[in-house]
C-alpha cells in the first residue's frame, strides 16, 4: 500500500510554464546509515515551491532550470543545498544535526527550539508512552521524567492518579493545569485520554509557567494530540494487545490454626476464658484473600487514519479499551472508547485553521475501596476460621467486619460519562513575522451515576446492613471553554538580535450542575429494577438535591524572548488574571516572571570541544498562583449555620449564620526560583540536564484560624474563617542522564535515568498551631498533621523504644497510663519526649511523612535487529505509611507477623503482648508507621518487528509483535499490599486501609501499519 | 500588494480584543448561582422568622452562666470527679480563675453569638416589608438585650456595633463601650420589644411583652434605677398575666421544676430544652438539651426518680439549713442525697466537694431522651419566673423608699406560696428579710452571684472574693491578644 508514492506533488510553478530549458530532478533522500528519509523538504530556492520525499526518500521537481539552488531540510539534521547544473538525478545524504538541538518544545502561547529554552521544561514522547503502555495516559509521567510523582489512588480500574510536580507545597489543591491542545483542563482529563492519541506532553516545572499565571503554581502539562502531517500518505495503523491481571500482593495473614492459638493466646493473657479449646480441626481455614483476588482481563484496540495533502491535514481514530478488576471483576470494570477528529486546513498564505474533537466515553464500576469497610480491609479481618460464605451471626468480629464476599455481592453501582472535547483554531500571518492565533478550547461533558443498596444482613448489628434499599441517582454536567486570543512578533535584527514578543489574553468558563435524587424500597430488591422510576418508597428526609456553578477567569498576558547571536537568551512574562473564585476586591492580581540563558557551547572558546557538544546555562524566577483552592468561595457567608430552637415543645429549624467569611481570601502565591545546566557530551551521546529549585508557597487558605468570639463563631454551626495564613517551601535538585549509542546498523540502545531529590517543610501557620487530618483506627485522634517546622502531613504519634521485657522494667518506666493501661511486660515502650515523667498525649512528636524523598526512574530501551526491548523502572525513598488496615478489635484475623510476637522476655521487641486486656499499645506510634520506599519494575517490553522484505509482499508497512509485563516486580519492606498506596491528600495521605493493589499485567499487543 | 487588507484584518482583530477587554468586569460579574448567602437573604417573611429562630438558639448555650454563675456565688461548691474536672468551673468555686478559662470563654463567645445572630436581622431590618415585622424585631432586640445584659453582667464594659454584624477587623477598633452605653442600649431594646409586642406569644417558647417588662425591670434594678424598676415589674404584676404556680387549682408548686410545670403562668420567659436531638462534648452549644443538667446530676446514681449525672454545683449545707424546716421549698429545691437514698435505696458515688446535696431544681429526671443523656436533657431553664419579678419589686420599692407596705405584700405572696408566715417588717430589716427570701427562692437558678455583686454583699458572702476585682469576670486572654491592645483587660485580672 505504501508503494504508491505520495502524489500530492504539487508543481505551483508549473502553471507558469513559461520557463524555457527547464527540466526534471528527481533522487533519493538517506541518512548516514543508507536510511531513506521520508518526509524532506525539498524546495526549490528562492521560490515557494518544491516537494517532499515519499515512503521511499523518492523525490521528483519538475521546471528546474541551470543555476537552480534545490534545499534539502529534515527535522533532526542539517539542511543541504545543492546548486543544479545538469544533473538530473540527485541523490542526497543528509547529516544528522550535530546539535539535534532543532527539536520544537510547545511552550505556552508558542513554541520554542529546545536549545533555546531557558526555564526547567521535560517532554514526554509518544516512544515512552509506547514503552509504559500506560492504561490511562498520566501514567505515563511516572518515573520517565525528573521532578513529576504520580500517585495512584487504587489499582482498581479506571482509579483517579494524582500528579505532584516538584512536590507538595498546598494544603489543598495541589494538581497541575494540563492544557490538551489549548483547551485548559485537569488531571481527570488527562487520565481519560486515550494514549495513543498523545503525541507528546511538555511538563513545565518552574516560572516558564507563569505564562499561565494564577492557574500555573502547580506547574503545567502542555499535551499535543496526534495530526496528520502534510503531505502525508494515508496511513492506517491498528494496534491491540490483550492482558490477563493478577494481583502483585498477598498480605501474609494467620490461617486458621495460627489465628485460634493466637487468639487463646490474647484470651489467656486477658485472664478469659479460651475461646477455642480445641484447634486440631481448624486446618488452615478460609483464605479470603485467594477468595477475593481473581486473574481478569485486559483488552485494549486502537485504530487510526492520517495523512495530508499539499494544504490539508487531517486524522481520525478510534480506541477501546476493557479493564476488569482483579477484585471482582465482574463488578469492577473500566470502559473507554474514543474516538478522535483532527483536521488542519491552509486556507491561504495567511490563514490557516485547524480542529479537533475527542469523544470520550467511559463505563466504571467499582467496589468499596481505601476504607474501613473497603471489601479487602474485610478480607484481612475476618476470621480464617469463617467458612467462605459464613455471615457473623454472632457479633464475633465486632460491628464493622463483614464477608467480603457478601459485601461484593450485595455491590451494584455504575458511573458513565460522555464527553466532547477539542479546539477550533485559526492562525492569521499577515507577514511571516507576525501571527495572531484565535483559538477555542471546549470540554462538554455528562456524567452520570447509580449506586443501588439493597436490602442486606451481614449479622446483627453490623453498620454495613441495609434494612430498606434505596437507589441513588446522579447527573453532573461539568463544561468549558478556554478562549486565546493572542499574537506573535518574531524577527531578527542585523543577524545578531532575535525578538519574540507574544501578547494576548485568555477567558475562560467553568460551568456546570449536579442533580442528585434518591428512591427507596427498589421493587424485588434487585438491581434489575433499581431505578427511581420504578420505586415507591418516600422518605420523611430530603432525597434530592442539587448544585450549580460558574467560574470565570480572565486574563491578558505578554511576554518577551530575546537572544543575542543566539547564546544570551533572555524572557519576561507577565500576566494579569482574574478569577471569580475570589471576592471583588481580591480577584485580581499580576504574576511577573523572568528568565535567563546563556549557551556557552557557543563561546568561541568551547566551538569546536569534541568533548562538549553542548552547554547552557539557565536560571528563572517568577511568581505563580493557584485559585483552584478557592473552590468553597471563602469571601461568601452561607447561612449554613445551626438554627434549631423548641417552639410548642417541637423542634424547629430555621437559617442561621455558618462559618465566618473572610472577604480577604485571595488565592496562593508561589514564588518559584530555578537554576539549571544542559550539558550534551561525546558527539550527543550523552545528555544531561541538571536543575535546581526552590519554592515558597505563600497565602495557604488554612481553615478554622480562631478569630475573636465577638463575630460569632462559637454558635452552633459557627465556624472560624479560613485565611491566607501558611507558608511552605519546597527545595530540591533534579539530575537526569541519558546515554545513547549505536553499535554498527543492528544494534542500538538508550539508558535514561532521572532523581529528584525534595525536601519539604511547611514555615508558617500564623494563628493556629496545626490542622489535623486523615484518620487512625476507631475514635483515635487524626494522625496527620500541617505544621511550621515539619513535612506537609507528617504523622504524629508516640516514639517508641521496643518492648518492656519484664515487667520491673514496665514499673520502672514513666507510666503510660494516659494512654490506655499501665504497660506490662510486652507492651510498646514509649519514649518520654518531654521529660516529665508520665507518658501522655504530651508526648506525641514527628513519626514520619508521606513524602518521598528521593524518587528515581531508570528507562533502558534497545534495538537489535528486528527485535526491540524496553524497560522502565521508578523507584521511591523514604516515603512512610501509616498501617491502618488492622482492626482493633479482639477476634478479628491478624497479619502473620504476629507469629513474631512477644511471648516472654526476650522473644521480641518489636511487635507486642497479644491480650484482650486494655492496652496502650493500640495508640499510633512507630510501631504503626513503615518505611514504604520502594523501587519497581513497572513495564518491560520485548517486541519483533517482522523484516521489511516479507512486509512488503504482503502489503504490509509495518507489522510488530510484542509482550509486555506491566508491574513486574516492587521491591520493598512494606508490609502491605502497596508500598505507592496514597490518596493522595496533603493532609492525610500515606494511610493504608487495606490499599487495592496495582495489578501485575502480562500481555500481548500487535502493531500493525498499513 | 495586499498590505492594506491585511492591515484592515489587523484592525478587525485588535479591535474585537479591546471590545473583549472593555466588557471584561462585566464578563467577571454574570455569574449565577442558586445559593442562599448571608448577603441576598431576608426576602420574605419566613425568611426573617427563620433567622430569629437562629436568634433564639444561642439561647439554649446560656446554660453555662447559670451553671457557672451559681457556682460563683456561696450558694453551691464546683463538685465534679476531681479537682481537675471542668479545670473552669473549679477555679471559678475558688475564686482564683484567671483570663485563661475555657468555661468563661465561652460564656463571652456563645453570647456574644448571640448578639450576632441578632444584629444579623437587624442589619436588613429594612430588606422586605410584610404584616408583624414590627414583632419580629421586638423579638430580635429582646434576644439582643438579653445576651448583652448577660455579657454586661459578666464582663462589664463590651463592644457594642449598632444594628449590624461586627466585621473582622472590629476586635482592633470598636472599643469596650462604658457599662452606661450598654444598658443604654439594653433598655431602648427592651422598650422597643415592649411597646411592640403583647403578652401572648404567637408560639410557646417565644418572648413576650410580659418578658421584655421584667428583663427591662432587673435591668433597672442592676443599676439601682429604683422608680424605673418598680414602674416596670408593676406593669407585669398588673398585666394580671401571671401568677405564682402552686396557688391556683390544679397546681402543685411541687411540680414546679418538674415537666408539667413547664411554661406555666408562672414564667415569664423559659428558655426551652428538648431531649429529641443531643451533641458531643466537642460541641455542647449544639446540644437542643440543657447541658447544664446532665453536669448537675448524681455521680453514678442508680434509683428512682432521676438520671445520673457529673456532680457539678453542689449546694452547701449553709443553704439548706437556711430553709425553715416547714418551708416546702426546701426539699423540692435542694436534695439530700443522704436521706433519699435512705428513702428509695438509691446509690450513687461522691464526687469532688461532696456536700450530700444537689441542685434537684434541676437534676436530670428520668427520661427518654436520645444520643449522650448527659447531654441532652430536656428540663426547660426558667429564666425570669413571676417570683422573681415578685421579688425584685419588692426590693425596688423598699429599696428605693417607695413603698414598703406593697414591698411586703409581694415579698409575703412568695413566702406565702412556700406555707412560711408574712413579713411586716420595714426599712433595712424589710431589705434584709427580701434578701434572704429572693436567696431560697432562686438558690439554684444562677442569680445569686450578680444579686451579691450588685448589692455589694459579695466580698462578704464569697470565700475567696477580692473586691474591686472579682466582681466582673476577666476577658479571655485570647480576646485581649484578638484586639492587639483595644481591649483592656478588667482590673485585677
Amino acid at each position: 500500500m505504501k508503494k504508491f508514492t505520495c502524489l500530492l506533488i504539487v508543481f505551483l510553478s508549473g502553471f507558469f510554464g513559461a520557463y524555457a530549458q527547464s527540466f526534471s530532478v528527481s533522487g533519493l533522500v538517506s541518512d548516514e546509515n543508507n536510511m531513506p528519509l521520508l518526509g524532506v523538504n525539498v524546495i526549490v530556492k528562492g521560490e515557494s515551491r518544491g516537494t517532499t520525499t515519499d515512503f521511499d526518500g523518492n523525490y521528483t521537481v519538475e521546471n528546474i532550470s541551470l543555476g537552480d539552488v534545490l534545499q534539502y531540510s529534515y527535522v533532526g539534521f542539517e539542511t543541504r543545498e545543492i546548486t543544479i547544473n545538469d544533473q538530473q538525478i540527485i541523490n542526497v545524504t543528509l547529516q544528522t544535526d550535530s546539535e539535534s538541538l532543532e527539536e520544537v518544545v510547545v511552550i505556552g502561547y508558542g513554541t520554542q527550539q529546545r536549545k533555546d529554552i531557558t526555564g526547567s521544561v521535560s517532554v514526554v514522547s509518544d516512544e515512552a508512552i509506547r514503552g509504559l503502555q500506560p492504561i490511562q495516559t498520566t501514567q505515563a509521567l511516572q518515573g520517565t521524567t525528573s521532578g513529576v510523582v504520580v500517585t495512584q489512588t487504587s489499582g482498581a480500574p479506571g482509579a483517579s492518579l494524582n500528579i505532584n510536580i516538584r512536590g507538595i507545597a498546598s494544603n489543598t489543591e495541589n494538581g497541575p493545569l494540563v492544557i490538551i491542545d489549548g483547551y485548559q483542563t485537569d488531571v481527570q482529563s488527562l487520565s481519560n485520554l486515550n494514549p495513543s492519541d498523545v503525541e507528546s506532553m511538555t511538563i513545565l516545572k518552574d516560572a516558564q509557567a507563569a505564562i499561565y499565571g494564577v492557574a500555573g503554581a502547580n506547574g503545567v502539562i502542555l499535551v499535543t494530540t496526534k495530526t496528520g502531517e502534510l503531505n502525508m500518505a494515508p496511513t492506517v495503523s491498528y494496534d491491540t494487545y490483550y492482558g490477563v491481571q493478577e494481583t502483585s500482593r498477598q498480605v501474609p495473614l494467620l490461617n486458621a490454626t495460627e489465628y485460634a492459638l493466637l487468639l487463646n493466646e490474647s484470651y489467656a493473657n486477658g485472664g478469659q476464658d479460651l475461646i477455642f479449646p480445641d484447634v486440631s480441626e481448624l486446618g488452615d481455614g478460609t483464605d479470603f484473600q485467594d477468595a477475593v483476588f481473581q486473574t481478569s482481563p485486559i483488552i485494549s484496540h486502537n485504530l487510526g487514519l492520517s495523512g495530508g495533502t499539499e494544504k490539508v491535514t487531517y486524522s481520525v481514530g478510534g480506541s477501546h479499551l476493557r479493564q476488569e478488576g482483579i477484585i471482582a471483576p465482574e463488578k469492577t470494570q473500566y470502559k473507554r472508547s474514543t474516538a478522535k477528529v483532527s483536521l488542519g486546513v491552509e486556507i491561504s498564505d495567511a490563514f490557516d485553521i485547524d480542529f479537533n474533537t475527542i469523544y470520550t466515553n467511559i463505563d466504571r464500576n467499582s467496589i468499596n475501596e481505601n476504607g474501613l469497610g473497603s471489601v479487602l480491609f474485610n478480607a484481612l479481618n475476618i476470621a480464617p476460621t469463617f467458612d467462605i460464605d459464613q455471615e457473623d451471626q454472632t457479633g464475633f468480629l465486632g460491628n464493622e467486619i463483614i464477608n467480603p464476599l457478601s459485601q461484593i455481592e450485595n455491590t451494584y453501582n455504575e458511573y458513565n460519562l460522555d464527553k466532547f472535547n477539542g479546539t477550533f483554531g485559526l492562525n492569521f500571518s499577515p507577514i511571516d513575522e507576525l501571527v495572531f492565533t484565535s483559538r477555542i478550547g471546549y470540554n462538554f461533558g455528562k456524567s452520570d451515576e447509580k449506586i443501588f443498596s439493597p436490602i442486606a444482613d451481614f449479622g446483627p448489628g453490623k453498620v454495613f446492613n441495609v434494612t430498606r434499599s434505596t437507589v441513588n441517582q446522579n447527573r453532573i454536567n461539568d463544561n468549558n471553554y478556554t478562549f486565546d486570543l493572542f499574537g506573535k512578533y518574531e524577527n531578527t535584527f542585523n543577524d545578531a538580535h532575535h525578538i519574540t514578543l507574544t501578547g494576548g489574553m485568555t477567558v475562560i468558563r467553568n460551568w456546570g450542575d449536579g442533580l442528585y435524587a434518591t428512591g427507596y424500597d427498589v421493587p424485588n430488591n434487585s438491581w434489575e429494577f433499581a431505578d427511581i422510576s420504578l420505586t415507591t418508597g418516600t422518605s420523611t428526609e430530603k432525597s434530592n438535591d442539587s448544585y450549580v456553578y460558574d467560574i470565570r477567569k480572565l486574563s491578558f498576558f505578554g511576554r518577551v524572548q530575546y537572544d543575542f547571536q543566539g547564546k544570551y537568551l533572555v524572557s519576561g512574562m507577565l500576566r494579569r488574571d482574574s478569577s471569580t473564585r475570589f471576592s471583588p476586591e481580591n480577584r485580581t492580581d499580576y504574576f511577573p516572571s523572568v528568565t535567563a540563558g546563556w549557551i556557552i557551547s557557543e563561546e568561541s572558546f568551547l566551538e569546536d570541544s569534541d568533548l562538549l557538544s553542548f552547554l547552557k546555562l539557565r536560571g528563572s524566577y517568577g511568581i505563580l498562583g493557584n485559585d483552584e483552592v478557592g473552590q468553597n468561595q471563602f469571601y461568601r457567608a452561607l447561612l449554613d449555620g445551626e438554627a434549631t430552637y423548641v417552639l410548642d415543645g417541637q423542634l424547629i429549624n430555621g437559617r442561621a449564620l455558618g462559618g465566618l467569611p473572610n472577604p480577604s481570601a485571595k488565592w496562593e502565591e508561589a514564588e518559584k526560583m530555578n537554576l539549571g545546566v544542559d550539558l550534551r557530551m561525546l558527539n550527543n551521546k550523552i545528555d544531561i540536564t541538571t536543575d535546581i529549585f526552590r519554592e515558597e508557597r505563600r497565602d495557604l487558605l488554612i481553615p478554622f484560624i480562631p478569630v475573636s468570639g465577638i463575630f460569632g463563631t462559637g454558635a452552633p454551626g459557627g465556624s472560624s474563617p479560613t485565611v491566607n495564613a501558611g507558608t511552605t517551601v519546597n527545595q530540591g535538585v533534579e539530575f537526569s542522564i541519558k546515554y545513547s549509542e549505536n553499535i554498527g546498523n543492528d544494534f542500538n540502545f538508550n539508558v535514561g535515568y532521572n532523581v529528584t531529590y525534595i525536601d519539604n517543610e511547611v514555615t508558617e501557620v500564623n494563628g493556629a498551631e496545626f490542622i489535623a487530618g486523615g484518620a487512625f483506627g476507631v475514635g483515635q485522634p487524626q494522625p496527620s498533621r500541617f505544621e511550621e517546622g515539619h513535612s506537609i502531613g507528617y504523622f504524629y504519634g508516640y516514639k517508641t523504644d521496643g518492648l518492656f521485657q519484664t515487667q520491673a522494667e514496665a514499673d520502672a518506666a514513666p507510666s503510660q497510663m494516659a494512654l490506655g493501661a499501665e504497660a506490662q511486660a510486652g507492651d510498646i515502650k514509649y519514649v518520654d519526649i518531654n521529660n516529665d515523667g508520665v507518658i501522655n498525649t504530651d508526648d506525641r512528636t514527628d513519626i514520619g511523612d508521606p513524602i518521598a524523598d528521593v524518587t528515581m526512574g531508570l528507562n533502558f530501551s534497545m534495538n537489535y535487529k528486528n527485535f526491540d526491548f524496553s524497560a522502565y523502572a521508578y523507584a521511591s525513598l523514604g516515603n512512610d505509611m501509616v498501617r491502618n488496615y488492622e482492626r482493633n478489635q479482639p477476634n478479628v484475623n491478624r497479619p502473620a507477623y504476629y507469629l513474631e510476637r512477644w511471648r516472654g522476655p526476650g522473644t521480641s521487641n518489636e511487635v507486642p503482648r497479644l491480650t484482650t486486656g486494655a492496652t496502650s499499645n493500640n495508640v499510633l506510634s512507630e510501631f504503626y508507621v513503615e518505611d514504604a520506599s520502594y523501587a519497581r519494575i513497572q513495564n518491560v517490553q520485548l517486541g519483533y518487528s517482522l523484516p521489511d522484505d516479507l512486509l512488503e509482499r504482503i502489503k504490509i508497512d509495518r507489522l510488530r509483535i510484542y509482550a509486555s509485563v506491566n508491574n513486574l516486580y516492587t521491591f520493598t519492606k512494606y508490609k502491605g499490599f502497596d508500598p505507592s498506596a496514597t490518596t493522595g491528600e496533603p493532609i492525610g495521605g500515606g494511610i493504608d486501609y487495606g490499599f487495592y493493589p496495582v495489578p501485575r499485567i502480562f500481555s500481548f499487543g500487535v502493531n500493525l501499519t498499513l | 500588494m495586499k498590505l492594506n487588507k491585511q492591515n484592515f484584518k489587523i484592525v478587525i482583530i485588535l479591535l474585537s480584543m479591546t471590545s473583549l477587554m472593555g466588557c471584561s468586569d462585566e464578563y467577571l460579574e454574570e455569574t449565577e448561582e442558586y445559593t442562599i448567602d448571608s448577603e441576598n437573604y431576608f426576602n420574605s417573611e419566613q425568611d426573617y422568622i427563620d433567622a430569629l429562630i437562629g436568634a433564639y438558639d444561642p439561647l439554649q448555650s446560656t446554660y453555662v452562666n447559670v451553671l457557672l454563675g451559681e457556682i460563683a456565688s456561696d450558694n453551691t461548691v464546683s463538685g465534679g470527679e476531681s479537682a481537675t474536672d471542668v479545670i473552669g468551673f473549679q477555679q471559678v468555686d475558688e475564686m482564683n480563675h484567671t483570663p485563661v478559662n475555657d468555661n468563661i470563654d465561652d460564656v463571652w463567645d456563645w453570647n456574644f453569638a448571640g448578639v450576632q445572630r441578632a444584629n444579623y436581622i437587624l442589619e436588613f431590618r429594612d430588606k422586605t416589608d410584610f404584616e408583624g415585622k414590627d414583632r419580629i424585631i421586638a423579638e430580635t432586640r429582646f434576644l439582643r438585650a438579653y445576651f448583652n445584659f448577660e455579657l454586661v453582667k459578666w464582663f462589664g464594659p463590651i463592644p457594642l456595633s449598632g444594628d449590624q454584624r461586627f466585621q473582622l477587623g472590629d476586635e482592633t477598633s470598636v472599643p469596650r463601650s462604658p457599662v452606661s452605653e450598654v444598658y443604654a442600649q439594653i433598655e431602648s431594646d427592651l422598650q422597643f420589644a415592649i411597646d411592640n409586642m403583647d403578652y401572648t406569644a404567637p408560639q410557646i417558647g417565644r418572648a413576650t411583652k410580659g418578658s421584655a417588662q421584667a428583663l427591662l425591670g432587673k435591668v433597672y434594678l442592676y443599676q439601682d434605677n429604683f422608680q424605673q424598676a418598680a414602674d416596670v415589674l408593676e406593669d407585669v404584676i398588673e398585666s394580671g398575666q401571671y401568677h405564682l404556680y402552686g396557688t391556683q387549682a390544679d397546681e402543685d408548686y411541687t411540680n414546679l421544676f418538674e415537666q408539667v410545670g413547664e411554661n406555666s403562668a408562672e414564667s415569664v420567659f423559659e428558655i426551652q430544652y428538648t431531649g429529641e436531638e443531643g451533641a458531643g462534648f466537642e460541641c455542647l452549644q449544639c446540644s437542643e438539651g440543657n447541658v447544664a443538667v446532665g453536669f448537675q446530676g448524681i455521680r453514678n446514681y442508680t434509683g428512682p426518680v432521676f438520671e445520673p449525672g457529673f456532680s457539678f454545683n453542689l449546694p452547701v449545707e449553709e443553704v439548706y439549713n437556711l430553709f425553715e424546716e416547714n418551708d416546702i421549698r426546701r426539699d423540692y429545691s435542694v436534695l439530700d442525697i443522704e436521706a433519699w437514698a435512705a428513702e428509695t435505696g438509691a446509690t450513687y458515688v461522691e464526687g469532688y466537694k461532696h456536700t450530700g446535696y444537689y441542685n434537684r431544681k434541676y437534676l436530670p429526671r428520668q427520661n427518654n431522651n436520645v444520643g449522650d443523656a448527659n447531654l441532652t436533657q430536656p428540663n426547660n431553664y426558667r429564666a425570669i419566673r413571676y417570683a422573681d419579678v415578685l421579688l425584685m419589686a419588692a426590693e425596688a420599692l423598699n429599696r428605693g423608699g417607695i413603698n414598703d407596705q406593697l414591698a411586703q405584700n409581694y415579698l409575703n405572696m412568695v413566702r406565702g406560696r412556700a406555707g412560711l408566715e408574712p413579713v411586716n417588717a420595714t426599712g433595712a430589716s424589710l431589705t434584709d428579710a427580701i434578701y434572704e427570701d429572693r436567696r431560697l427562692e432562686l438558690v439554684g437558678e444562677g442569680h445569686r452571684f450578680f444579686d451579691l455583686v450588685r448589692t455589694g454583699r459579695a466580698a462578704n458572702a464569697i470565700e475567696g472574693f477580692t473586691p474591686n476585682k472579682n466582681e466582673l469576670f476577666p476577658i479571655p486572654l485570647e480576646e485581649i491578644e484578638f484586639s492587639q491592645g483595644n481591649w483592656e483587660q478588667n482590673p485585677g485580672y
